[in-house]
């Protein structure tokens, strides 16, 4: 009896053994990712608008149906990344993602910017350049550092109305990005 | 025989312990990682760029396109205040206040998160298009039949999960004490 008492300790030590294997190694093992499904959509150095989740197809990214959505992927392996234009006065937000999908950066329009976004993302070197002042950029750029080189960005738009969503959503197409010519 | 037999609880106790705990975990952070009240439930950590290993793995398995801490924070309910599944059988009430925001958005979803509203009306609410109560408060309607004041008719039939995502909120941030003001949700009535 102890010893099958001593068998079933065993296996819930071994049971949380498992636990803490799968939650560590998930992240590296999950293959339906965010980063695949936008790397799915094409998005390298151009603006793409996420379609609205549709009745009946399955809303992988989950998405806010109020809500549009932008994204580009940028490969900082080129040089910096840059994300410039102008949004209507509404509330918009920009998040700048990793390949794990986690958030490296992200700022509302309400913390000060008003209706330009300007972006500029750098991996490390590029921020030490940046520090010694080798590379140039335009004053006012909002420097992101990304410890990554393959990084995406979203941004965020609310359209006050329903009706708005679509001219709305051509000023969001307009937002250039790329990498910036050093 | 006996060693066998004891080797097999063994084994089918860890695989158990093992991969259910990892589920349940994950499924709704309901052990570790995540933020709950009431029925409410979110991840408060997603939207950083470094989360802890339970978040990294949620965000991992979720495949979802979350928020960053800075623009917002996301909630959802599966179940009523009193902890019974929501049904779309039945009708619920939203009833309490929100935390601050500049807006929100309250969708009711089905398992492939798809807003099950009638697809020809708005897909939920949106806080700049609700009517509130004298004190501030609200009171949201989710059903097939008809509701007074704010209503969306839900569509289709078996569970559904409600999603509250508070847009540039002080939520977490420490500041204010408005931590547990959420909504309760009260089922009302079932056909």
């Amino acid at each position: 009896m102890i010893r099958t008492f001593l068998y079933a300790i065993a296996g819930l030590l071994l049971g949380l053994a498992i636990h803490l294997v799968v939650v560590l190694t998930l992240p590296m093992l999950a293959d339906r990712t965010v980063f695949a499904e936008i790397s799915a959509l094409d998005a390298v150095n151009t603006t793409r608008l996420l379609s609205k989740p549709a009745p009946g197809a399955a809303n992988t990214l989950k998405l806010d149906p109020d809500l549009s959505y932008a994204v580009c992927r940028l490969n900082l392996a080129n040089g910096p990344g840059e994300l410039s234009g102008t949004l209507p006065a509404a509330y918009w937000s920009v998040a700048v993602y990793d390949q794990t999908g986690a958030v490296l950066y992200s700022t509302t329009n309400r913390d000060g910017i008003g209706q330009t976004l300007d972006l500029g993302i750098f991996d490390p070197a590029q921020t030490r350049l940046l520090a010694e002042q080798k590379i140039d950029i335009a004053s006012g750029l909002l420097i992101v550092e990304a410890h990554s080189d393959d990084v995406f960005v979203v941004v965020r738009l609310a359209p006050p109305h329903p009706s708005m969503r679509d001219r709305y959503e051509a000023q969001l197409q307009r937002l250039s990005c790329g990498n910036i010519q050093t | 025989m006996r060693f066998l037999l004891n080797l097999l609880l063994m084994l089918s106790i860890a695989l158990g312990v093992g991969f259910g705990l990892s589920y349940y975990a994950l499924s709704n952070g309901r052990l570790f990682g995540a933020f709950q009240s009431g029925p409410w439930s979110g991840w408060t950590q997603s939207g950083t760029a470094s989360p802890d290993p339970y978040t990294r793995a949620f965000v991992a398995r979720n495949a979802a396109l979350q928020l960053g801490k800075a623009e917002g924070l996301q909630l959802v309910a599966s179940n009523d205040s009193d902890g019974r599944p929501l049904d779309r059988a039945c009708r619920y009430r939203v009833d309490g206040r929100t935390p601050t925001a500049t807006f929100w958005t309250l969708i009711p979803i089905d398992a492939h998160w798809n807003s099950i509203a009638r697809p020809d009306g708005p897909p939920g609410f949106h806080s700049a298009r609700v009517a509130r109560s004298d004190d501030g408060s609200l009171q949201l309607y989710f059903s097939k039949t008809l509701s007074p004041l704010n209503w969306v008719e839900i569509a289709g039939d078996g569970a559904f999960s409600l999603v509250l995502t508070l847009y540039d909120t002080a939520f977490f941030s420490g500041v204010g004490t408005n931590e547990t003001i959420l909504p309760s949700i009260i089922r009302e009535s079932c056909r």
